[in-house]
């Protein structure tokens, strides 16, 4: 393993710790994802990494080399900040020039090197600007090169696209991913939008308070969540409260629902993606599969966004979400339709929430 | 007509505040031309006498040029003491930061009566009265919360994260502070350098209790000549200090525009 944390922890007086028990391991040229709300530690992991902020213990390292007591100075790790961060009395070169000449690189060969960075992120030809004359892409651009030429052993990039906006910020997430796989480039990416996390992120850590909740692949982090938070974290989900019974179903208020998981005991959270849910007449009856949960409800109110319908449906096991794509061919339900709602078994999360409590 | 009315009358208003604020300064500028031998208005002949009297005045070309070096030396003191003290009261965390802060700037609110009688207390014990070390320490005593704070609101106002970003590109911090702070807070050291220059080279009060008879200095030969001589030489000596804050002020305008136009 290329990048190693152990048991990271930080702590800012008798507060709460800001990340404590931080565990992973990241290989050479993989893109790892730091996902989690505001304050869950994300960016302080990051900091840590980088040497900016003291761990309170754990251990880092690099390539099999402890760095936890390095300076930052001396880790050789590319960071690029959220504000960008670029040195406004500098011209664009001269930023990103910066790490070379304090690594005491030759003139001849920096000038080279400053170029092809400016190339790979193509911006030649701002090189004699000041940062203010570029506009917020370009500036982010810059600070990909200056972190880049360095040739780091981990490029460390704090949110690095909540700062533009949102078709520039697709562009540049996938442009960001082509360079970090062209150069095998062991990556750690911090944000706090599931969708850019899960669109160019090899794994994904999810973070929540200070703590690791689940670490996986996106398919893992959306298909076989660890815990409600995650589920709840990446994308949007509905949740039931039910009781698990003998014979491995889940009753939900009169409904009977068959889950992934068939046993347990006590209380349970059911959790299902309102996309996995599909609509019928309640008229069309038809066999239920033993892979299928099906129940009637009635459509409480239709919201129509362009791409899809947002139905909320009142069921016997309580008020579902339900989104279906939009389509030119059939008519949408109406408020006061009644439904059947099917979805697979496997579809169907459970948590135990006899422990958690 | 109506708009016209009040436009009108929004720069008259505009046009009285400036001359209430500027006419003394303005009006020592003829008076320093005139050829009478007492302070009058209007002048009743014009002449270049106070002028060529003021360099023949032994006294006030001493306490001018003892003023001068006095102001550099505290100006050179101010910026040796003061940045690194911004630069830990700003870049580092401990115990007591804030209080020290408020501490250190504290002398801007105190009378400087106050401050010249405590000092003269002080210093007569250790015979500084009268002598350059004494005037110097006592200005530094004003000009430091001045420079301080300058100094502090430039190094704070610094975008965010740049020293940050120079120590992962492999800078230690000395050479963090040479190639990223400093370029960054020349403005701000311009700015205090000038305030410290004007405050050392205009400070009657301190200079007044600690310079004694001994060490002239010309704020306080002025204020001695205007108890005894009501002539034009004081607005001679006037129109020249009028200039010398003129032409400082100017060289701040340019650094500053200047660093406004480096910066974001």
């Amino acid at each position: 393993m290329y990048l190693e944390v152990e048991s990271l922890e930080k702590r800012y007086g008798h507060f709460a710790p800001s990340v404590s028990d931080l565990s992973f391991s990241l290989g050479q040229g993989e893109l790892l994802g730091l996902l989690g709300p505001s304050g869950c530690g994300k960016t302080t992991t990051l900091r840590m990494i980088s040497g900016l902020v003291q761990a309170t213990s754990g251990k880092i390292k690099v390539g099999g080399q402890d760095v936890t007591g390095l300076p930052t100075y001396r880790r050789n790790m590319g960071v690029m900040f959220q504000s960008y961060a670029l040195f406004p009395h500098m011209t664009i070169a001269e930023n990103v020039a910066f790490g070379l000449q304090m690594r005491k690189a030759r003139h001849a060969d920096i000038a080279k090197r400053v170029e092809s960075a400016l190339a790979m992120v193509h911006l030649s030809g701002v090189a004699e600007r000041k940062p203010r004359e570029l506009s917020g892409g370009q500036q982010q651009r810059v600070a990909l090169a200056r972190a880049l030429v360095i040739e780091p052993d981990i490029l460390l990039l704090d949110e690095p696209l909540s700062n533009l906006d949102a078709k520039l910020r697709d562009n540049m997430r996938g442009e960001i991913r082509d360079i970090q796989q062209r150069l095998r480039m062991t990556t750690v990416f911090v944000t706090h939008d599931q969708t850019e996390a899960m669109a160019i992120c090899d794994r994904i850590i999810v973070m929540n308070r200070g703590k690791l909740e689940q670490i996986g692949t996106p398919h893992d982090i959306y298909e076989n969540p660890a815990t409600p938070m995650v589920a709840e974290f990446v994308g949007r989900i509905n949740r039931l409260e039910g009781q698990w019974r003998n014979d491995g179903a889940v009753a939900v208020g009169d409904s009977l629902i068959r889950a992934k998981d068939d046993g347990g005991t006590g209380r349970v959270l059911i959790m299902i993606r309102p996309h996995r849910i599909d609509l019928s007449a309640s008229d069309a009856k038809s066999a239920v599969s033993p892979e299928e949960n099906a129940i009637n409800g009635t459509i409480r109110h239709v919201t129509y966004v362009g791409d899809t319908f947002q139905y909320e449906v009142a069921t016997t096991g309580g008020l579902l979400h339900v989104e279906k794509a939009t389509s030119s061919a059939t008519d949408p339900f109406q408020p006061g339709d009644t439904v059947t709602l099917r979805w697979k078994t496997r579809d169907t999360l459970t948590f135990s929430t006899e422990v958690a409590g | 007509m109506l708009p016209t009315i009040s436009r009108g009358l929004h720069a008259l208003g505009i046009i009285s505040i400036m001359m209430f604020l500027l006419a003394p300064v303005i009006l020592v500028f003829p008076i320093s031309f005139s050829a009478d031998a007492h302070v009058a208005w209007p002048p009743s002949a014009w002449s270049t006498r106070w002028y060529v009297a003021l360099l023949h005045n032994e006294e006030m070309v001493t306490a001018f040029r003892n003023s001068l070096v006095i102001a550099g030396c505290v100006t050179a003191l101010t910026l040796v003491v003061a940045m690194p003290a911004a630069v830990a009261l700003t870049r580092w965390k401990f115990w007591g930061r804030d209080a020290l802060t408020s501490l250190f700037t504290a002398p801007l609110l105190l009378p400087s009566i106050v401050l010249g009688l405590a000092i003269l207390v002080i210093f007569a014990g250790y015979g500084l009265v009268g002598s350059w070390p004494g005037v110097i320490i006592g200005h530094l005593v004003i000009t430091l919360p001045y420079a301080l704070r300058v100094l502090i609101t430039g190094l704070s106002t610094m975008p965010a994260f740049v020293e940050d970003a120079a120590g992962t590109l492999g800078a230690d911090p000395w050479q963090v502070f040479r190639r990223i702070t400093l370029p960054l807070m020349t403005p701000a050291l311009v700015a205090s350098a000038a305030l410290a220059f004007i405050v050392s080279f205009d400070e009657v009060v301190i200079s007044l209790f600690i310079a004694g008879t001994q060490l002239k200095l010309l704020p306080v030969s002025l204020y001695h000549y205007v108890e005894s001589w009501t002539d034009p030489l004081v607005a001679a000596v006037s129109a020249l200090l009028v200039l010398g804050t003129l032409g400082i002020v100017l060289i701040v305008e340019r650094a500053i525009g200047f660093g406004k136009a480096v910066s974001k």
